[in-house]
């Protein structure tokens, strides 16, 4: 070991230093992205939605607004849009029964563990289809559900399919009965009404055209 | 496995029992998937008993915890060896065991009986969280931090009390950003961004960091212990390893920062850096095989015919080798790059990727660490293969692989059909899982899960059995070569 | 949210090369390393080591040939290609290391 010589390149003193100086530069720049990162993805106020300012994560009031998914050119693929105002669940959400809403949604959803059969964000089971941007898939706005549930609108079917998913059974993979109340019904409503108002960076990819790709039929037979 | 007499350490000692648990929830691991494997092909398999949302969190928990039982038997094994001391708190530490072994089998219960709860606190605080991953309760969170501190302060003091060697000191290091990370999964935010932003920190920065390091640091001890390698020359690889680890796992994580809200940027630092993360697991699979070849060559100048002492347990950390470059290497760069990730986020190919990783790049070289404990209880200077040893790693390995590969061919399908060609969503999903191309992968995978089982079930016999067996031989032939003299 | 980058459209048709190229990349890489590897321990002769090289070789242009498919950006190619040559120097200075090492470290024979 006290071989005056050698070469620093065999000296296990030069690689812990190195290894101390790269894991600690490494995580100084990850804390230093994540401080970015947490100001862009903090929740945007009521306010900021009324002006047509853009977050990435709007504020629990999304509810209050019409979201589509459409496709930016600037950016090469779907953004969120938000629209105009339209009622949810029958009436306009104040900012504070938003929040404590979307609370309840987000509590709900991981009370009754849907992140091991469905994916958020892409992330969870694949068992069941991906919820990003559920509340704007087709199966929802074509009447298809509306029509199945008897219900008038869209959150109204959500909430009652939610309640008792195998009373309507689409696929023989259905979804249980998770003894989802009323109340814990709306709220995930608003939590995925919610969700689909995310800036994702376009995922999924090619989501807003998929009722018109339905019609052609998969030629992957 | 069932004895430990030979044993002159408590340390060690408590590492067999956390070894002994890990191996129950190895099995519960599998048939957990077994069971989720089948109501994928058949969806009323127990539909509204025991539904695929409970089998696959029992599934993937089980697969965390007896990894850290594993690990935590590990770390208490090796401690002696490497400081030479016993373990300062020995008697806490065998009190935190049976804590946490109790904390475990409460949870899985209501895990298994109670299932969902109603959607407030009292479900996050007593039932489970509903995290992927981190499902326990938050109660076991507290108390999973509890028992760590115990063990990290056992670790700690015995390091600073007796030798202090490389390989302890990555060891040390790295056990205290590993159980740091958990903290950061422990909070509830409405902001579903922020939650898997931080989510990510645990998920990630344990299995595509903290966790590789400890595996370079168990292959170490493992290439110090089974094959005599020089120590100065693997510890000084040691530390190129986890200067490689850390450098492109640390802000690798940016791959899972594409879609979930989080800024465009991470996707250049993502693919950069998740790009970069293969190379040290190429580095480790050449150090290990090198240093093989080279201690081989050695003993056969030498005369003597055999550099292991343990074969079986070298034979588990080849695996690890090639497996951690298969697993996490090539299936993570198959799909890692976010041009294509777009494509495959939240398809089977996460799943296969998963279940390669996860056995090449751990399962293995924790069963490596089994083998050399069964191997000091029962004092066997050289232990050889048997039969079950060669069925175990055959059937496993072979079993693995072709759940992967099923798993991949699933993936490639809905990556095709539900995502480029449909563009997601509900009914191009089950358009996806209902094509033959799908189910039969599906069919293959339940196959292949069976084929892994019965070689978990020779792993474990053998494992139980091995011990007894090798040292009678051990015996007889050194009263044959007595009697001979 | 000014963004440059732009996600390129994948047809359904062009995965499955794109899944062999991107393998094939890393089954080329390790066939370098490999081939470097096992001439150096000895158990192949030398001249194998130019299929390493060769291996070397395809697998920048596999590389390429991926970046093309997926449209990766002109600096990413840019940084790929540094990563490239960084590679082709990696193994010479594992082995270095490993000789350097081991004339330090293995003269206190038996020590362990």
């Amino acid at each position: 070991m006290s071989k005056k010589s050698a070469s620093v390149w065999t000296s296990i003193r030069f690689w812990r230093r190195s290894a101390a100086w790269v894991t600690g530069t490494a995580t100084v720049l990850l804390i230093w992205l994540t401080f970015d990162t947490m100001g862009q993805i903090s929740m945007g106020s009521d306010a900021d939605l009324a002006k047509g300012i853009k977050h990435r994560i709007p504020a629990a009031t999304v509810i209050n607004y019409h979201v589509d998914y459409q496709f930016d050119q600037k950016r090469g693929h779907e953004v969120p849009v938000i629209g105009e105002k339209e009622k949810f669940f029958g009436k306009e959400w104040s900012a504070k029964d938003a929040a404590a809403l979307l609370h309840h949604g987000k509590l709900t959803s991981q009370a009754k563990n849907c992140m091991n059969c469905h994916t958020l964000l892409g992330n969870g089971g694949y068992y069941a289809p991906d919820l990003t941007k559920a509340w704007l898939d087709a199966k929802w706005n074509d009447g298809t559900m509306t029509g199945i549930t008897g219900k008038n609108t869209k959150e109204e079917a959500m909430a009652e399919f939610l309640m008792h998913p195998s009373q309507y059974p689409t696929h023989a993979r259905m979804m249980p009965d998770l003894g989802i109340t009323q109340d814990e019904a709306v709220a995930l409503v608003a939590f995925l009404k919610h969700m689909s108002a995310i800036d994702t960076n376009g995922f999924p990819r090619n989501f807003s055209q998929s009722a018109k790709r339905l019609e052609g039929g998969t030629h992957a037979h | 496995m069932l004895i430990n007499g030979e044993l002159k350490y408590e340390s060690q000692k408590l590492g067999m029992n956390y070894f002994r648990v890990a191996l129950v929830l190895f099995g519960a691991q599998l048939l957990m998937g077994l069971i989720a494997a089948i109501q994928f092909l058949y969806p009323g398999f127990l539909f509204e008993i025991f539904d695929f949302s409970v089998s696959r969190m029992v599934h993937i928990n089980a697969l965390v915890v007896w990894m850290l039982y594993a690990m935590i038997g590990s770390v208490y094994y090796m401690i002696p060896d490497e400081t030479g001391e016993e373990t300062v708190g020995i008697g806490l530490g065998k009190l935190a065991f049976w804590i946490l072994t109790a904390a475990v089998a409460v949870v899985v219960l209501v895990y298994i009986f109670i299932q969902v709860g109603p959607g407030n606190e009292s479900t996050i605080w007593f039932i489970n969280e509903g995290r992927e991953y981190l499902e326990a309760p938050r109660w076991a969170d507290i108390g999973i931090v509890a028992v760590v501190l115990v063990f990290y302060y056992n670790v700690f003091a015995t390091y600073m009390k007796g030798r202090r060697t490389g390989i302890m000191t990555v060891m040390v290091a790295n056990l205290f950003a590993l159980a740091g990370l958990y903290l950061t999964g422990m909070f509830f935010t409405d902001n579903i961004s922020v939650d898997q932003y931080w989510w990510w920190w645990v998920i990630h920065l344990w299995v595509e960091a903290t966790w590789e390091v400890f595996v370079g640091t168990l292959a170490a001890y493992a290439l110090v212990k089974i094959i005599g390698a020089k120590r100065e020359i693997v510890e000084m690889w040691l530390w190129i390893e986890v200067l490689m680890l850390f450098g492109s796992g640390i802000l690798g994580l940016g791959h899972h920062y594409f879609w979930i809200g989080t800024p465009e940027y991470w996707w250049e630092i993502g693919a950069l850096f998740s790009s970069l993360e293969p190379v040290p697991l190429v580095a480790m699979f050449v150090h290990v095989l090198y240093d093989w070849g080279k201690e081989q060559g050695h003993c056969e100048s030498k005369g003597s015919a055999h550099a292991l002492n343990n074969s079986p347990a070298m034979a588990w950390v080849t695996a690890n080798a090639f497996g951690n470059f298969l697993g996490a290497g090539i299936w993570g760069f198959f799909h890692t790059l976010p041009q294509v990730n777009i494509y495959t986020h939240g398809t089977q190919f996460t799943a296969a990727h998963g279940h390669l990783a996860f056995f090449g790049a751990y399962a293995t070289i924790l069963i490596a660490m089994m083998y050399i404990g069964v191997q000091g209880s029962y004092g066997i200077k050289k232990m050889t293969m048997t039969f079950k040893t060669k069925m175990a790693l055959t059937l496993i390995i072979f079993g693995v692989l072709g759940m992967g590969v099923a798993l991949t061919i699933a993936g490639y399908e809905q990556v095709l059909v539900e995502r480029a060609d449909l563009g997601g969503g509900w009914d191009a999903y089950f358009i996806a899982q209902d094509l033959p191309w799908y189910i039969q992968a599906q069919g293959w995978r339940l196959a292949m899960g069976v084929v892994t089982f019965v070689g978990f079930i020779y792993l474990a016999w053998d494992l139980l059995t091995i011990g007894a067996v090798e040292s009678a031989q051990e015996e007889s032939e050194g009263a044959a070569a007595a009697a001979a003299a | 949210m000014e963004s440059a980058i732009y996600m390129p459209q994948i047809a359904a048709d062009q995965f499955l090369g794109i899944f062999i190229v991107a393998t094939m990349v890393l089954i080329f890489g390790v066939g370098y390393a490999a081939s470097i590897t096992l001439s150096k321990m000895g158990f192949i002769a030398k001249k194998w080591q130019l299929f390493g090289y060769a291996f070397w070789i395809l697998q920048v242009y596999t590389l390429y040939d991926l970046g093309m498919r997926i449209h990766s950006s002109p600096f990413t190619t840019k940084v790929l290609a540094v990563a490239m040559l960084a590679y082709l120097f990696a193994p010479h200075l594992y082995f270095y290391l490993i000789d350097e090492a081991e004339k330090r470290y293995e003269t206190s024979e038996d020590g362990q």
